[in-house]
């Protein structure tokens, strides 16, 4: 039920999804890895919206070169933990939410235990090692991932819905080249929106997600396109023994139909 | 024949974009990419290794449908193809 504070805090929303969406959203469990530059925006947007429970993953400190992009943390905070700069201001937020941040690093003998049982991860990394973990736990525990990434002006962004969509690893099989990427922050702020724009849509149970399209950002050429992606049947996370699992996927996922040209 | 050659993000900083070729039939996807590529070492090297073929991270596409890296030097491009270059990114 929610309560009279929050059906005031969202009321706006509530318009747009009613009270039934947005128990939803207060009943949903998402895990956000990393508190950075898309996890800044991201876990803001998703804090405000009324996910019940937000964990919030990351091991840095903050410093003076991450200001430009991660809005999470101010200048005040160099030299804080990020977890404990994201857990104050995600609580002063919003503070009818629960926020779980855990000061960690996420390795291959941590990251089931620290996904849970999320309803959504929020691939907010900067690198792909990490990335192909996340994606590795959503494949096995039937979790959708929500990929974003992002170089200077340029981003891109794909839902991931384990059994039904290529996975990572499918349409990313090797990493790109590990660099100190420039950025500004209006690419995490952007691409981040599109991540948490699907988080919402996802829970609520509308629209149609970015499932087997790849949404690719030009902030350059103030232009996007989206490129088609699909499953590789011998990707060695998701091909070959898998089992088609529309069943234990929660969402009524509409998969995507597409005309082939 | 005419083939266009789409280059995405950084790809498209180095060597321009919507890049329309004409060509004798015969010529493969790498082969086209890679002339187109020449023109600009820069470029070249962003999309290509040292043997010459496309860094493993690059995804190429022809009308739409993903071409594996063996393919890229196997299929040959067709009148009014259109190729993609694309190069994902990582950071966070």
């Amino acid at each position: 039920m929610l309560s009279e504070r929050e059906l005031d805090r969202y009321k706006r929303q509530i318009l747009l999804f009613g009270e039934e969406g947005q128990e939803k959203l207060k009943k949903a469990k998402i895990f956000i890895a990393g508190a950075g530059g898309l996890g800044s925006p991201i876990s803001i947007y998703l804090a405000v919206a009324g996910i019940g429970t937000i964990t919030i993953v990351d091991m840095d400190v903050v410093e003076r070169t991450n200001l430009n992009r991660q809005i999470l943390h101010y200048d005040r905070d160099i030299g804080k933990k990020k977890t404990v700069s994201a857990e104050e201001k995600l609580r002063e937020i919003n503070p009818d939410i629960t926020i779980k941040a855990i000061d960690t690093m996420i390795d291959e003998t941590n990251v089931a235990r620290l996904v849970g049982s999320s309803s959504g991860i929020v691939d907010a990394m900067d690198n792909f090692p990490t990335r192909y973990l996340l994606n590795e736990t959503a494949v096995k525990k039937k979790i959708p991932l929500f990929h974003g990434a992002i170089r200077g002006l340029y981003g891109q962004a794909t839902t991931i819905i384990p059994g039904v969509t290529p996975c990572l690893k499918c349409i990313f099989p090797k990493a790109p080249p590990k660099e100190v990427f420039p950025v500004v922050g209006v690419t995490p702020g952007f691409i981040g929106m599109v991540q948490a724009t699907e988080v919402i849509k996802y829970l609520i149970r509308d629209g149609r997600l970015l499932t087997g399209r790849l949404f690719i950002w030009d902030g350059l050429e103030a232009h996007a396109e989206e490129i088609c992606v699909e499953r590789d049947p011998k990707c060695p996370v998701c091909g070959g023994s898998h089992t088609p699992a529309r069943r234990s996927v929660k969402a009524p996922v509409k998969a995507p139909v597409r005309k082939k040209k | 024949m005419t083939v266009k050659v789409r280059f995405f993000a950084r790809f498209r900083e180095l060597l321009g974009t919507d890049i329309l070729v004409e060509k004798k039939s015969g010529t493969t996807v790498a082969a086209l990419v890679k002339e187109i590529a020449e023109k600009k070492k820069e470029g070249y090297n962003a999309i290509f290794d040292e043997k010459g073929n496309f860094h493993e991270f690059v995804i190429v596409m022809r009308n739409g449908k993903r071409l594996e890296p063996a393919e890229t030097t196997t299929v040959k491009v067709t009148d009014g193809d259109e190729i993609a270059v694309f190069p994902p990114v990582a950071g966070g």
